[in-house]
């Protein structure tokens, strides 16, 4: 656990390091993809998106994490503004993100299944990247485990659920690179970058040794993988019955 | 290519095992410890030496309070006492502090109180985060970590219980659940 790099007087906070740097990647290469599955006009809407998207992911992030920790949040509601980037949450900054990204989308007549297949491409790498932050400053750590490969963590050893993440997140990338090469209906790229997204959440929250839970001992997490992986299957059953009409554009 | 009765199943078929699945997998009550679990010596070292170790004599420290004076360990004899190390970057630790100020709030009348030791922040920083977070526990400065290395402490949070008679009685790594620390407490105020 490094939580803090020391840079001469500098503290900088390894987990708010990384997941700025996951911002500034996801920026780049949502240009990148949006290029690819698009052209300049479609990279022009990402860009225009990018604002409104990340804002809405940072409010998403931050109210879905003060209402999971409302025991403390609720004694000052200061904290729900405090600028701290570690006090996020990745399902309410994905959902924040979309609702405003998508917003500006239909606002602008852009087109929507392009842009989010084109999140949808950008977005895993970065994910891996800010999952490695968490693993550094000690978040959504793992139960205590004797696998072999449980790391030393908080005094014992333990899954290694940032890492998990971070793999299928790298997973993710992989099979959504690949299917970008083939010719495939606008949204496609999304609703699997979705049902991905709700797998792992779906097997690896139980993994957590704090998780959000319901009273009753569900994960919060997993319900939310779960209705992200159906998510992800209505929007492809939309979209399947269609033929292929758009080419890819291979650099 | 699936047809849209094709999909229809597979969604349902996700509904299904997806819901089962997570059934199966939540969080039962009987996976967290029913009770607090004291421990006993288990050191090599010489009996009555002060060590960070259960059954020792917790070593003793004086450090800055918030308010300006100081606090020794030693002049806490005769409560319970929780020493956290901690410091407000940590998410870990942060995550804790709601849970210790319900057990201080709960058993400070009978005789429990918690020292949290700051490690190596300055006190606008932590009077700050105490005061956004309604923590009313006593709290101190570990400017140089001297404390920390006395009590040997590796990760952030750590926790040390200190019974009535300044003797450690369970040492604990990481966030502390609120079973945990409620029970122990709860355990030592009965002795």
């Amino acid at each position: 656990m490094y939580p803090l790099i020391e840079l001469g007087p500098l503290r900088l906070a390894t987990g708010g390091l990384l997941l700025l740097l996951a911002a500034f990647l996801f920026s780049w290469l949502l240009g990148r993809a949006a290029r690819h599955l698009g052209g300049d006009t479609l990279a022009e809407h990402a860009d225009a998106a990018l604002l409104p998207a990340i804002v809405g992911a940072a409010l998403g992030g931050r109210l879905w994490y003060g209402l999971v920790h409302f025991d403390a949040f609720s004694a000052s509601l200061s904290m729900f503004a405090a600028l701290r980037l570690s006090d996020m949450a990745w399902p309410g900054a994905m959902l924040g993100g979309a609702l405003l990204g998508g917003l500006w989308a239909l606002r602008h007549e852009a087109p929507l299944a392009r842009l989010a297949d084109a999140a949808a491409l950008a977005l895993p790498l970065p994910q891996a990247l800010a999952s490695v932050g968490m693993l550094l400053s000690g978040e959504a750590f793992g139960r205590t485990t004797s696998l072999p490969w449980g790391l030393p963590l908080l005094g014992t050893i333990r899954h290694p659920t940032q890492l998990y993440y971070a793999l299928a997140a790298a997973l993710s990338a992989f099979v959504l690179y690949r299917m970008s090469r083939s010719p495939l209906e606008p949204g496609m790229l999304a609703a699997v970058g979705l049902a991905t997204q709700g797998l792992a959440m779906l097997l690896v929250e139980p993994l957590r040794a704090n998780p959000a839970l319901f009273p009753n001992g569900i994960h919060v997490g997993q319900v939310f993988g779960l209705a992200l992986i159906l998510a992800g299957l209505f929007w492809a059953r939309q979209h399947a019955a269609r033929r292929p009409i758009v080419a890819p554009v291979l650099e | 290519m699936l047809t849209t009765r094709h999909w229809n199943a597979l969604i349902v078929l996700t509904l299904i095992f997806g819901t089962v699945y997570i059934a199966l997998t939540r969080a039962a009550p009987a996976v967290l410890p029913p009770s607090p679990v004291i421990e006993e010596p288990t050191s090599n070292l010489p009996a009555g030496e002060p060590a960070p170790e259960a059954g020792h004599p917790a070593p003793d420290f004086t450090l800055e309070a918030l308010d300006g004076g100081d606090i020794s360990l030693s002049a806490l004899r005769g409560q319970v006492v929780l020493v956290n190390m901690w410091a407000t970057w940590c998410p870990p630790c942060r995550s804790e502090m709601p849970a210790l100020q319900s057990t201080y709030n709960r058993y400070h009348e009978r005789g429990f109180t918690v020292v949290a030791v700051n490690q190596q922040e300055d006190a606008a920083t932590v009077a700050a985060y105490f005061q956004e977070n309604g923590l009313t526990f006593p709290a101190v400065l570990d400017r140089t970590a001297s404390t920390a290395a006395s009590y040997q402490v590796r990760v952030l949070p750590s926790s040390f219980f200190v019974d009535k008679h300044g003797t450690v009685r369970v040492v604990y790594r990481g966030p502390l659940p609120q079973g945990i620390l409620d029970g122990t407490v709860e355990e030592l105020l009965k002795e």
